[in-house]
């Protein structure tokens, strides 16, 4: 086939994985595996457990493209949920407590550290660093450590002395709230996220 | 244990995040299956997700080799593509093509069999077409039909009679609306062909009663689109005269 991967959009190159298109595939990481890689390194603080989990992605989806369901969001929403489930699994195993203790420990030492330093951190898109200050700080810093911290709900109420319940309204108020600010921005559109 | 809506609805946020037990998970993905409501509002906080990891970063250096070298242990698999007939979840509806003013030139030199191996099509490429559906394949479809650049064509048999019609992106997505195809003998199936630099290749087994279906070609390539009718399963080598078949305008 001749055609421009390049231009192609996210759905179309998923089809021509799903025909052994390995450059389709190359051009997948070439979007998205930055993004990719970098979640899974924040997670799990480990560079080389990182690379590994870059690399089960994207064999998933040449093994299994058909997993990827574009009613369900966009090709990168996809690989990151993909990412993050693994190297929370990864973090929450056992082989991993010891990795995970200390990097807690290294985490709390560290002061002033919340969302828009993992958000800085992450070189995020200006608009997205914006929504993410507007936020109130108790619902970026139960996002923070569910989602970077890879901690259960329960868990992170514990951290924070709070009800579960609160917790849970919390992580979905403040992933509404910004879910509105950047429709606004279109950012979340999927084939205008990847470079 | 069994959650009221409400309370799955209160799990949705940390469930995205992968911040609830497994337990607690499944329960939230049985409920998925059913609402719509539920599962875009997972989407929706996936999405948000992803762009906190929205990044500028380089992918790491030496990962893609290690994949590539994985891949050639992954043998390409031959089966024939299954049926990607559009019907079934969304009400069957005539989705009528625009007029088209360049259309079919004659037919003169059409190919009577067809009899080259199929190209690395397989199941999983219908899998991912009944993906899309779900996502509105007729919106697909029309999209397509307004897209300027795109070439369509009527499929007709050797009596004229128009029985399908297809339209062809520049891009190599493809659609064919065969609603008007007689509905073939359940041991049997439609299967489309594909003419492409001096080729033929199957792009689709339809199934017996084909609708709306979507399928990939090498885009401005494609000079030529076939039906045949094949015992089900379809074949990799069809010794079949074409029911229908259309030539695309040039591009």
């Amino acid at each position: 086939m001749s055609i421009a991967l390049q231009d192609t959009s996210d759905s179309s190159l998923v089809m021509a994985i799903a025909r052994y298109r390995e450059d389709a595939l190359a051009e997948a990481y070439r979007r998205h595996a930055g993004a990719v890689f970098a979640l899974a390194r924040r997670v799990l603080a480990d560079l080389t457990t990182a690379e590994e989990v870059v690399q089960e992605v994207f064999l998933r989806l040449w093994n299994q493209p058909d997993k990827f369901d574009p009613d369900r969001g966009s090709l990168r929403s996809y690989l990151l949920a993909q990412t993050h489930g693994r190297s929370v699994d990864l973090l929450r195993s056992d082989t991993s407590r010891r990795r995970r203790e200390e990097r807690e420990a290294r985490q709390t030492a560290e002061a002033g550290y919340d969302l828009e330093y993992e958000v800085w951190d992450l070189t995020v898109a200006d608009k997205v660093k914006e929504v993410v200050a507007g936020l109130p700080t108790a619902e970026r810093r139960a996002i923070e450590l569910a989602y970077f911290g890879g901690h259960t709900y329960r868990e992170v109420a514990t951290l924070l002395g709070e009800p579960e319940g609160t917790v849970k309204s919390r992580i979905r108020a403040g992933l509404q709230r910004m879910r509105s600010a950047l429709k606004t921005s279109e950012l979340t559109d999927s084939d205008t996220t990847w470079n | 244990m069994e959650l009221k809506h409400h309370e799955i609805e209160e799990l949705l946020g940390v469930y995205a995040l992968d911040a609830v037990s497994a337990e607690e998970a499944d329960l939230v993905e049985i409920h998925l299956r059913e609402c719509p409501r539920c599962r875009a509002e997972v989407a929706d906080h996936r999405e948000v997700a992803a762009s906190l990891a929205h990044v500028g970063s380089s992918a790491p250096p030496g990962v893609w080799s290690r994949i590539a070298g994985s891949l050639e242990e992954v043998p390409p698999q031959l089966d024939m593509a299954r049926v990607v007939s559009m019907r079934g979840r969304t009400p069957r509806r005539s989705v009528p093509l625009r007029a088209a003013a360049a259309m079919v030139a004659a037919a003169a030199a059409v190919i009577a069999l067809l009899s080259v191996q199929v190209s690395h099509l397989d199941g999983r490429t219908d899998q991912l077409a009944s993906a899309l559906r779900k996502q509105g394949i007729d919106q697909a479809v029309q999209s397509a039909l307004f897209d300027n650049t795109a070439r369509r064509v009527d499929l007709r048999s050797d009596d004229g009679v128009t029985f399908a019609k297809a339209v062809v992106r520049d891009n190599g997505e493809a659609y064919l609306v065969g609603n008007n195809l007689p509905k073939l003998p359940e041991d049997q199936t439609y299967q489309l062909w594909a003419v492409t630099g001096g080729q033929t290749v199957s792009v689709g087994v339809l199934g017996s009663d084909p609708g709306v279906s979507a399928f990939k070609v090498s885009g401005q390539n494609v000079s030529l689109l076939a039906l045949t009718a094949e015992q089900a399963g379809g074949v990799a080598t069809s010794t079949k005269t074409p029911i229908v078949r259309g030539l695309l305008p040039v591009a």
